[in-house]
């Protein structure tokens, strides 16, 4: 064991940084929506023509194959420069393209894996449905084969970047009468095809950032299904696998400036006297750091044996709930001032509202508290 | 950069696990056989990162974490810190200071103690004949000295780091020790027809467990090869893994204990032994909060 950088690993994130530190744009990322995602695909496509997208995506389809180790020295660069959110690339970047590495044709990577990197196609994520969130086995939205055609109807819900994507990882019930994770599949669904209605829902902080979504005999063709009719649960739990508990690490790093942020605060002010914000202030230090050792544990381990340990699933859970405490604290701090917030805001106050989304997003704090207990405790699955 | 043990390593940590099996059960904390310390001292545990055996302290403390799982004897730590810092590998028993007084434990058969005071390590002689008595924590017979004796520093800031690495690496050993033990009765133990790990109520509790546990050794492991690469954020790093590793210590011997009910709070069965040991690591070598809050790591 040891945390020594080799002579290569210092170059290349000597070469992330000074590329970083030439090229971020020097404007936020705009608030309004269509703004914003003009502002996200000219963004992909500097980092792609600098090659920079995809890191770890395969030479074939425009990525730069390298190791995962970079990629991480990438993620930690990134985030230290305080480069921009990913923003409406997040689902193509982050979980359609590597599920499309993982389980699509030729012709299905070829077409769409290049769009993706380039910044050229938005995706949106149909898992979750009205009666399907922590549940999702419990899908409804159907599909019924008609020749070469797949016929969806029924609905889905909390789709962030819905308003804007132009295609959809859609998991469907394609069996008739199938029960749980048996008669699912996964399809690629373009958005603009006749029959779908997106209603934008507003977030506690104000924004529009996610959606329902309804399907009203919504023809696609049946070649979109991606891995096969009856695998849609196959195919989205592999997607897990790609990113092997390095989705996280930017949001770690971001974290770790936050906490920074927040002890400069405190001294400012003087607020760091207080012991209870004090000892609040340390321990998140302290977590910042362990969680980073942690994340490093996890590579080594893909690393060494291509596939992460059992503990990745805590790095996960303890990535939402840490940065719902230094959102919290940071609200203390600010004091009064939170009370000025607007819908429209982009402050703390907004990062704080919409902060709750980390631990029910993508799988609840209490299931991935399951998942731990079953998978690392090996106590009986309650579900 | 590599956080996880090499196949050397992996091999020490197995045969650790394999001897503290048959030599040094958990059970037996509240009163170990004559004779263990002759055999730990053999086992070179005691004197691995002494110059001449060369082991480093990411390695040390892989073997020390198993040790704490068992709840090993608290001298261990300070013996291992004299031996690498002194050149002394005779028994060193540890203190703690609190105000004028000192707190000597696990004192038998040693002639000299390890503490630290203002953060440098410092040794004290011990006269013959001190009286040590079982105290909250039942592994370490306590001897109560007051005034407290004099004691010397050791001519080097190193080997205070070292006793707080260590100590973290017991910590993170007690707080893996409740854990299992929780997780185990957890699956053995019925109600309402169904072993209580089934309910989310008591699997998340144990699952909180392996979270501490996981984040602990995680710090651990990195401070352990931060000290070894002169790191100029070590002093950080070690006391993020001590602060880490003494509240999963604390809070799974808690949580152990809930989750055992009635049987939890008897003196015969062995939850209360990792939560006297977790409180009394609380007190070696504890995280200063300028060094938690100090310059960015």
């Amino acid at each position: 064991m040891n945390i020594v950088s080799s002579p290569e690993e210092k170059r290349f994130r000597a070469e992330c940084r000074d590329w970083l530190a030439a090229n971020i744009p020097s404007e936020r990322r705009p608030l309004d929506a269509t703004d914003a995602v003009a502002f996200d695909k000219a963004w992909q496509r500097c980092l792609f023509d600098a090659g920079w997208a995809g890191i770890n995506w395969p030479i074939a389809y425009g990525g730069r194959g390298l190791s995962l180790i970079e990629q991480v020295i990438w993620l930690e660069e990134y985030a230290r420069a305080g480069a921009p959110w990913i923003g409406a690339n997040f689902v193509g970047i982050n979980h359609g393209g590597p599920t499309l590495i993982l389980n699509a044709s030729d012709e299905q990577k070829a077409y769409h894996l290049p769009r993706i990197l380039k910044g050229e196609a938005i995706w949106c994520q149909g898992f979750s449905e009205p009666d399907a969130g922590s549940d999702l086995a419990g899908i409804r939205t159907s599909a019924r084969i008609d020749g070469d055609m797949l016929v969806i109807n029924g609905s889905k819900i909390w789709t962030s970047f819905a308003h804007v994507a132009d295609w959809q990882e859609l998991i469907l019930r394609t069996e008739a009468g199938s029960r749980r994770h048996a008669g699912l599949s996964w399809v690629i669904c373009d958005m603009n095809t006749p029959g779908i209605e997106v209603h934008p829902i507003r977030k506690m902080s104000g924004q529009f950032e996610f959606a329902q979504i309804f399907y009203d005999d919504v023809r696609i063709p049946l070649a979109n299904a991606v891995g096969g009719i009856g695998n849609g649960w196959k195919v989205a739990m592999s997607t897990l696998n790609f990113e092997r508990g390095t989705g996280f690490i930017a949001d770690q790093v971001k974290l770790g400036l936050e906490v920074e942020a927040l002890v400069s605060k405190a001294r400012a002010s003087g607020a760091i006297r207080d012991e209870c914000i004090a000892d609040q202030l340390a321990q998140s230090r302290a977590e910042v750091a362990a969680l980073r050792a942690m994340t490093y544990r996890n590579v080594s381990e893909v690393a060494r044996n291509g596939q992460p340990g059992a503990e990745a699933s805590v790095i996960r859970l303890f990535t939402a709930e840490l940065g719902q405490r230094l959102d919290r604290l940071g609200v203390l701090l600010a004091g009064q001032d939170i009370l000025d917030f607007r819908y429209g805001d982009d402050t703390l106050v907004s990062d704080y509202l919409r902060g709750f989304a980390g631990t029910i997003a993508g799988g609840s704090s209490q299931i991935q508290r399951d998942i731990i207990g079953e998978r690392i405790l090996n106590l009986p699955k309650s579900r | 950069m590599d956080l996880i043990p090499s196949s050397d390593q992996k091999a020490l940590v197995d045969a650790t696990i394999d001897w503290c099996r048959d030599n040094l059960p958990l059970e037996q904390a509240r009163s170990r056989p004559i004779g263990l310390w002759s055999e730990l001292d053999a086992m070179g545990w005691l004197a691995m990162t002494t110059q001449d055996v060369g082991f480093d302290h990411a390695s040390e403390v892989l073997v020390f974490a198993e040790l704490g799982k068992s709840l090993a004897p608290v001298s261990m730590l300070s013996t291992a810190v004299a031996a690498r810092w002194t050149g002394d590998r005779r028994k060193t028993a540890l203190f703690f200071v609190d105000g004028n007084k000192m707190r000597a434990l696990d004192v038998d058969q040693s002639e000299r103690a390890l503490g630290l005071f203002e953060s440098r390590a410092v040794i004290a002689a011990l006269p013959g004949g001190i009286e040590a008595t079982p105290g909250l924590d039942l592994s370490a017979p306590l001897a109560v000295i007051d005034p407290a004796l004099p004691f010397e520093p050791i001519d080097n800031p190193q080997a205070a780091l070292h006793l707080q690495l260590l100590g973290a690496a017991f910590a993170v050993g007690c707080a893996e020790a409740a854990r299992d033990m929780a997780a185990e009765y957890a699956l053995v133990r019925e109600q309402f027809g169904r072993p209580i790990g089934w309910f989310q109520a008591l699997k998340h509790l144990c699952a909180d467990m392996a979270v501490r546990c996981a984040m602990a050794r995680s710090q651990l492991f990195y401070a352990a090869c931060a000290l070894d690469a002169g790191d100029s954020g070590v002093a950080f790093h070690l006391a993020a893994a001590k602060r880490l590793a003494d509240q999963a210590a604390l809070e799974n011997g808690r949580g152990n204990i809930q989750v055992h009910g009635a049987v939890g709070i008897t003196d015969a069965a062995t939850p209360h032994l990792c939560l006297k040991r977790a409180h009394m690591l609380g007190f070696l070598a504890p995280p200063a909060m300028d060094i938690l809050l100090g310059e960015a790591a």
